[in-house]
């Protein structure tokens, strides 16, 4: 069980410094709390003592949200299921409503925060790796200023960020990708409620006649201990002509990364399976020509 | 602690009062407002018992702190029925028959009712898939989906009101649907579950396990826990006035480990106090110093000379053998065309009741050791705890609370000993109530098995010759073994005329959680194997999976294995039904080609997808 001697709930930035300043080495911070409820139980942490938790999901800097033409820029404190029911979001994050329909559940989705999933830093979080596709970067402030670095070097192992003392992460900017096609593929024990073995976010722009693949993003989770881009495979595909032979050869490129403790032969082979279906999935969105995806590899892997 | 003053509306009335600052919504809920629709079936967000609406948004409220909610307008499920006519979806879970022990079925209102606000129109996928947060572990879904399509239609004018209403039930009941009458107090939030009673003067308890597979207990010092403030008694087993053990076959138990602990998770002491938290730090400050002992978790090792033993009256850690001969094996396996020779084995598998193990228990006026919960052998424990507690059975009550899933998982009285003592030693109400882990850490599971099964037949597909040796881990006490020993050793050779049979099926004490009753109780290891093997058979004989069971099948006046006669048998009947339903393809069971006919059917189920309300979305915006 979880307890503490103060629940503090701060309604502006400034006001959580201070709060962070005057309970320093004594506080943690909770968002949407969904993630350390549940680690403060037998089997886990169990009891837990903390003296004061800071409750950050009421400061409105953290609660923005805005959809530019360029770049989107979400407050750590927006829950998952904006990304379902934001259609201007969805829209410009083409992976995201996929990511959020398979992350919990929609009561959990409710209160879970974006910035929260990615501060908790499993290696299986869902959304760190469809934002890391969208070039995604992490604004951090303190009482000193701020500062923004890439979401991939931010994570730096398991439950490990690039937080110092006294800051907080405050909000994501990432790529606007309209017309994208986008996918995600998550492998779990049931449909809801699933921690991922392992995650894939996979986008793609082709062109006009949907035969040419213009732009490749691609993020991967749940093989290693931080989620990881898969820059070669972008190469690899950008400016290539979509088919079955190119997607095969690069379905077999991040098989290698799987560096997971357990289960490592299994998610090598889920890995191949994954990269064949998201980069089907993600060309069928972005409007593919029916007839370049092979009928053989449509039918074993979408 | 600073106490916050809390300030929200709950089901439309202002609420403002002082909490806990470590409160969940769901603690302050059923604890301070006694709302308990609510329940705590895991705790850790995974089940959905605990649902709420918080400004309209439906949330857990296990995983929320009472503070976020803080001037938040909050629906528990007993806003929806407030006036005590039940919601459209109340109903229609009703009519609908959709549910069983009912823990989960305030949630699941309440997810249905968020679905269907959210999406007037949602199909049945999408209605899964926004039900998705909440596990109901009897009806197995599909009741429940009809309910929330059924008031859907109602709520949309597709169906009139009258669809949810009583059907005529003048007729004969047999062979028709009959409407329970608890549902409406299980769909309405209002039924007490023995976790949700709560008493005047009621201390809540807290048990101390052991951290130990198997060690002899040196000494257990309770002194710092009995000098707290708000602690109002612990127990061990010192505080055992009679004869100290309980059992289903064999009394091999004690209420609260004895000298020894034999499995991690075994009750070790009990601390009664004013509230949860303070039961919680006395438990924490009882010290136990041990001395480990040999453990053992393999039954096979367990039954080789010279291994640990758990139990001095059974030196070979043998809790039941049970063997069953009929003819002569060898002699039908020098007749046989063919002989297969196989290994199964089947893991312990928990019964995850969605409402944990709970209990009130007093002493009432007339000096009755009472207890309340929700316990599936009322009668039997009531006999054993007279004698644990030395007292004439005219002085012990047993009143048995609804039942929120048992599965056989709530046959065996291993707390209900505690809550007796306890009320004893404090002359107050005394309250437990397990957490989900502790659950799963402490009360029996199924048998995992190892088996055996060699099976001797002829070109034809008859069987000759049967043996079969199963092994099963007992865990640390004997509980049910026995029971499940003898159901499965009859089971065993299924439903089919064998003329030479041998069976032994074995219990065995080990250092693992104890195993114990489990529907079907044994027949569903023995089968798992006798049905297997049968296809493999079927398979190196070239023979079609029914037709091997129809050349062995018992008819009408057959006799068992175990010389029992049956009048009737219906197996051919099932078989056939069977063979329909399934859309069967004759042929040796490895005879498939790589198309199934069988698939994608209407009667068929697709895997599990998610996105139906992407899909959904998609169209709205091809429309736009």
């Amino acid at each position: 069980m979880l307890t503490c001697d103060e629940y503090i709930t701060p309604v502006t930035l400034a006001d959580a410094f201070a709060a962070m300043a005057a309970h320093r080495g004594r506080y943690r911070i909770v968002a949407g709390a969904t993630d350390t409820l549940p680690w403060a139980r037998q089997g886990r942490a169990g009891d837990v003592h903390i003296p004061t938790l800071i409750d950050v999901a009421k400061i409105p800097q953290l609660r923005e949200l805005s959809v530019g033409d360029k770049r989107v820029r979400l407050g750590a404190a927006t829950p998952i299921q904006r990304f379902l029911d934001n259609v201007a979001l969805a829209r410009a994050l083409p992976c995201m409503p996929r990511c959020a329909v398979w992350f919990a559940d929609d009561q959990i989705r409710a209160l879970a925060t974006i910035g929260g999933n990615i501060v908790n830093a499993s290696p299986a979080a869902d959304a760190t790796p469809c934002l890391i596709a969208h070039g995604a970067t992490a604004q951090i402030a303190s009482a000193r200023g701020q500062r923004t670095m890439l979401l991939r070097d931010f994570v730096t192992g398991p439950n490990k960020t690039a937080l110092a003392d006294g800051e907080l992460l405050i909000a994501i900017e990432c790529d606007a990708l309209r017309g994208y096609g986008g996918s995600f593929e998550k492998v779990g024990h049931r449909r809801s409620l699933v921690i991922s073995l392992v995650c894939l976010a996979v986008l793609l722009r082709l062109d006009a006649e949907g035969r040419r693949i213009e732009d490749a993003r691609l993020g991967i989770a749940g093989i290693g201990p931080r989620p990881e881009r898969l820059a070669d495979v972008e190469t690899l595909l950008r400016g290539a002509q979509l088919g079955g032979d190119l997607l095969e050869q690069a379905a077999d490129m991040p098989v290698d990364l799987v560096a997971s403790r357990t289960r490592k032969d299994y998610r090598r082979e889920v890995v191949r399976g994954f990269m064949l279906r998201g980069l089907i999935n993600a060309a069928k969105c972005a409007g593919a020509d029916p007839s370049v995806l092979t009928g053989h590899l449509e039918a074993a892997y979408a | 602690m600073p106490d916050l003053r809390f300030e929200a509306t709950i089901n439309g009335r202002r609420v403002s009062r002082s909490a806990k600052p470590h409160q969940r919504l769901l603690d302050f809920i059923r604890d301070d407002l006694n709302l308990t629709g609510s329940k705590e079936g895991c705790g850790a967000g995974e089940c959905g018992t605990c649902s709420v609406f918080v400004d309209g948004v439906l949330m857990k409220s296990c995983l929320m702190p009472v503070a976020k909610a803080q001037g938040a307008a909050i629906e528990t499920v007993e806003g929806l029925a407030k006036t005590g006519e039940l919601s459209v979806l109340q109903k229609a879970f009703h009519k609908a028959g959709a549910s069983q022990c009912g823990y989960c079925i305030p949630g699941m209102v309440m997810a249905a009712t968020a679905a269907l606000r959210s999406n007037p129109f949602a199909d049945r996928e999408e209605i899964k898939e926004r039900l998705g947060g909440n596990i109901c572990r009897c009806t197995g879904y599909q009741k429940i989906f009809d309910a929330v399509e059924l008031a859907r239609d109602v709520q949309n004018g597709r169906l009139p009101a009258t669809a949810l209403i009583e059907s005529d039930t003048d007729e004969a009941v047999i062979g028709k649907s009959v409407r329970r009458i608890d549902a409406p107090s299980k769909v309405s939030g209002r039924l007490r579950y023995a976790g949700d009673m709560t008493t005047p003067g009621m201390l809540h308890v807290q048990v101390l396990r052991s951290s130990h597979a198997h060690a002899r207990i040196v000494s257990i010092d309770t002194s710092a826990a009995q000098a707290m403030a708000g602690v109002e008694g612990v127990i061990t087993s010192a505080d055992v006035p009679g004869e100290d053990g309980f059992g289903v076959f064999v009394n091999d138990q004690p209420v609260m480990a004895r000298d020894k602990v034999r499995y991690v998770g075994e009750a070790i002491a009990a601390v009664a106090a004013e509230d949860l938290l303070i039961a919680q730090r006395a438990a924490a400050a009882i010290k136990i110093v041990y001395e480990p002992l040999p453990e053992i978790f393999d039954p096979d090792e367990a039954m080789r000379p010279g291994a640990p033993v758990l139990h001095d009256y059974a030196p070979d850690n043998i809790t039941k053998h049970i063997p069953i001969r009929v003819g002569d094996v060898e002699k039908g396996f020098a007749e046989s065309d063919l002989v297969v020779e196989e290994t199964y084995s089947t893991q312990p598998i928990e019964h995850a009741y969605l409402e944990p193990e709970a209990g009130l228990a007093y002493v009432d006026h007339d000096g009755v050791v009472t207890v309340i919960s929700p316990d599936q052998n009322i009668t039997h424990h009531r006999h054993m705890l007279a004698r644990i507690i030395a007292k004439p059975i005219s002085k012990v009550r047993f009143i048995m609370s609804p039942v929120g899933g048992g599965f056989g998982g709530k046959e065996d009285m291993i707390y209900q000993g505690m809550l007796a003592l306890l009320a004893m030693k404090t002359q107050r109400p005394v309250r437990l109530v397990f957490t989900r882990e502790e659950s799963i850490v402490s009360t029996a599971k199924r048998h995992p098995s190892r088996t055996t099964l060699c099976m001797g037949l002829k070109r034809d597909g008859r069987i000759c010759a049967f043996q079969m040796k199963m092994i099963c881990d007992g865990g640390a006490y004997g509980l049910s073994t026995e029971g499940v020993m003898r159901k499965a050793a009859i089971l065993a050779a299924g439903p089919y005329v064998i003329p030479n049979v041998r069976i032994d099926t074995y219990g065995i004490y080990t250092n693992n959680t104890p195993s114990g009753a489990f529907r079907s109780f044994g027949a569903l290891q023995t089968a798992f194997a006798t049905e297997s093997h049968l296809d493999i058979c079927a398979e190196r004989l070239g023979l079609d999976a029914f037709q091997i069971r129809r050349t062995n099948a018992m008819r009408d006046g057959a006799t068992t294995h175990t010389k029992a006669r049956l009048g009737s048998v219906s197996l051919m009947r099932t078989l056939d039904a069977l063979e329909a339903a399934s859309g069967w393809e004759s042929g040796a069971p490895n005879s498939r080609g790589g198309t199934r006919g069988d698939l994608g059917r209407d009667d068929n189920r697709p895997p599990c997808a998610l996105g139906a309300r992407l899909a959904s979305n998609r169209k709205q915006e091809a429309a736009e």
